[in-house]
């Protein structure tokens, strides 16, 4: 049996992992569902929750669950999880190594390897930190393709005819359009644009801010004080913009939202399809703002666009598909699931990288222009950072360029080279992504010749390079933004801390953990309950669900301060919901 | 020295179709993944011919001993030469001594760093 590659889209809201198996696409299922919601969440027990048991303890534990950690791929910052911190990379990194579990469990045989999609406008910093999570989740990222192209491949991969397609893929919190040509079994990318903080998240956020506006001003309060309500109107807001999507009119209930000067507030409020798509016109616009340069981008037009692929969730928004009618003049596809096709790309890609027989080849660009700094002339003025590109957007994938430069005093010793991405003449208005300095340099007058190499691979991961021409004197560079940078050791102690997590020794071999002592066998019963009823919640009406949060709340007060009567009471409460639901 | 004609194993007469499937063919047979040189190879020399533009630019100036009748006469044997007016050839042959003027100060006048 030939060693197993998975293909994982690792999103914002969703995950999931597919593989090819007999030539056929499969996106693995988990208890019957193929999404895997990107939540991460710590238990009352302090085990480890992913996915839609995650998502459902959101709206009563949010300082216990993490949503969207895709946002912050690639910062240096740590979120709280019940009280620790933890690396972007470490949480993304339980997603994972639950996707990797799904895998196992489907294929029996251990998953190490995979091919991980991230959108194309991921900056280097962000792909380092994608890659880093992988291994600290025990898998080998072997190839991390971009998402639009990914679609692109589960789209066009079998087409014969010839076709140019546009892909716009809007996700949780990401967006990219790319242009692919389809053509005898190759998929070309021929340009990619896109904004990596612009996605579903923020059509959400508008929502919720209009509603905490509605509570300040009819019912004076601040519900930002309360993260449960929060929580709760967050869910509101998101489930207002699905129904938006099919609906005219959506109505926002909330009952008994929080406490305010000793009386209950509740929500109610009713939101127009049409006042939410002004709430959201500036960030559509912005994206076909960036149709437009993709297209440029590649030197075509409307016209030459036979076909386009919507992707992402947040696709479903009626107001984009006639955006794209308005621009093209004819209606998007979306025939392959625009949840999964991005998985599906990533699975087909892994076939054909472990050697399997896939008759598609992929041809990726860069979104980037990467360059340096010289000195030279801006705006007829004499300006030490004039930016210098090397790499060019949209180049094919893999590249490698060189430039040379010159020394610019007698007896310099030393050359500082700074790499920018970016497109701006003035490099200090471009991104900065790595410095550093080639010293030693032989002692000759100025114009002693530097040659600098930029090389991008197939991850879209820069190397840099130095020589000293005269005497072959070199430095490298693997470009890591410096601030998200994990060293390996930090990997390690990653890894055993997520492990630990997982009750797993490091060799993958679980634990046997006691079961939580406990003296009171109520509580025991009362955790088991709150465990089925939380199982129950996507068959539930948003009624009866509010009612066993309620429940589930008063029971973990119950517990925790020892009032048997009361915990007693809310357990059969609670049983009752949960025997009406089943029967 | 290979020319990009020899690299996708084309005919310096191919048409731009011919040009094109000459390239997707040797993509297939050296696709990025397995073979990283051979690929860049493959297409910087598909993007340096693979239209009549780029083919008159790369002619003109990247081979020296370039006979500029054979180029005329190359560039007026195609159909769609006869949609080339005398400005517009004028312009493409501007286009590229821009270019590569561009170019020549860049890589000879070495930046200081």
């Amino acid at each position: 049996m030939s060693e197993i590659i998975v293909g994982i889209d690792l999103g914002t809201t969703n995950s999931e992992v597919a593989i090819v198996e007999n030539g056929q696409i499969l996106v693995i299922t988990d208890n019957g569902r193929k999404i895997l919601p990107s939540f991460v969440g710590i238990d009352d027990q302090g085990d480890i929750l992913v996915g839609e048991t995650a998502r459902n303890q959101y709206l009563v534990y949010p300082e216990r669950t993490v949503k969207s950690i895709k946002r912050l791929m690639g910062q240096d910052i740590k979120v709280d999880l019940a009280g620790h911190g933890y690396a972007p990379q470490e949480i993304s990194a339980i997603i994972l190594k639950r996707l990797k579990a799904i895998a196992e469990q489907y294929v029996k045989q251990p998953v190490t390897k995979a091919v991980i999609t991230v959108p194309a406008y991921f900056s280097d910093a962000q792909r380092q930190a994608t890659r880093e999570a992988g291994e600290i989740a025990g898998l080998e990222v072997v190839r991390m393709i971009n998402e639009p192209t990914a679609a692109a491949l589960a789209y066009g991969g079998t087409q014969a005819e010839q076709k140019r397609m546009l892909v716009y893929d809007l996700g949780g919190g990401t967006f990219d359009v790319s242009v692919v040509n389809v053509e005898a079994g190759v998929v070309e990318v021929l340009s990619s644009h896109g904004d990596n903080h612009l996605g579903g998240d923020d059509f959400d956020q508008q929502i919720i801010e209009y509603i905490l506006d509605h509570l300040n001003e009819t019912k004076g309060v601040d519900a930002r004080q309360h993260s449960k309500a929060l929580a709760r109107i967050t869910r509101a807001a998101e489930h207002a913009k699905f129904v938006l999507s099919d609906q005219p009119f959506v109505q926002i209930d909330e009952e008994y939202l929080l406490e305010h000067e000793g009386a209950a507030v509740h929500l109610s409020l009713e939101l127009s399809r049409i006042d939410y798509e002004d709430m959201i016109e500036d960030y559509i616009s912005a994206t076909i703002d960036a149709v437009h340069i993709a297209l440029k981008g590649a030197k075509l037009t409307p016209v030459d666009i036979d076909e386009i692929v919507l992707v992402g969730g947040s696709t479903r928004t009626p107001c984009i598909r006639e955006r794209l009618f308005d621009e093209f003049g004819f209606e998007p596809h979306s025939e392959v699931d625009p949840d999964l096709c991005v998985a599906m790309g990533a699975a087909a890609q892994a076939a054909m990288i472990s050697g399997q027989k896939v008759d598609a080849v992929l041809i990726d660009v860069t979104p980037y222009t990467y360059g340096t700094s010289a000195l030279g002339y801006l705006d007829d003025q004499y300006y030490p950072y004039k930016f210098v590109p090397i790499i060019h957007k949209n180049s094919a994938l893999p590249i490698r360029k060189t430039e040379a430069f010159s020394t610019t005093h007698d007896g310099q010793e030393a050359v500082n080279i700074t790499v920018y991405q970016g497109e701006d003449p003035d490099a200090l208005n471009n991104i900065k992504i790595g410095e550093f300095l080639v010293e030693g340099l032989q002692d000759v007058e100025a114009g002693n010749i530097i040659t600098i190499t930029l090389a991008l691979d197939l991850n879209g991961i820069l190397q840099v390079s130095a020589l000293e021409k005269a005497t072959g004197l070199a430095k490298f560079i693997t470009i890591q933004n410096a601030l998200s940078r994990f060293e390996y050791e930090a990997l390690d102690t990653a890894r055993h801390r997520i492990n630990k997590l997982f009750g797993q020794r490091d060799d993958g071999s679980v634990v046997h953990t006691e079961p939580p002592k406990t003296d009171n066998p109520e509580a025991v019963e009362a955790h088991k309950l709150i465990a089925k009823a939380e199982a129950l919640f996507d068959k539930t009406s948003n009624e009866d669900k509010e009612d066993m949060i309620d429940l589930i709340e008063d029971i973990h007060t119950c517990i925790a301060e020892g009032y048997s009567d009361r915990l007693k009471e809310a357990t059969a409460k609670l049983a009752d919901i949960i025997y009406y639901l089943e029967s | 020295m290979k020319t990009p004609y020899d690299i996708l194993e084309v005919v310096e007469q191919a048409t731009d179709a011919e040009i094109k499937q000459a390239y997707l063919q040797k993509v297939k047979q050296f696709p990025p993944d397995h073979y990283h040189e051979q690929f860049q190879q493959i297409h910087q020399a598909y993007e340096t011919i693979k239209d009549l533009s780029s083919r008159t630019k790369y002619a003109l100036f990247t081979v020296p001993e370039a006979d500029f009748n054979t180029l005329l006469e190359h560039a007026f044997n195609f159909e769609q030469a006869v949609s080339i007016s005398a400005e517009h050839f004028d312009k493409l042959l501007r286009a590229g001594i821009n270019d590569k003027t561009f170019k020549i100060a860049a890589s000879d006048m070495t930046k200081t760093l």
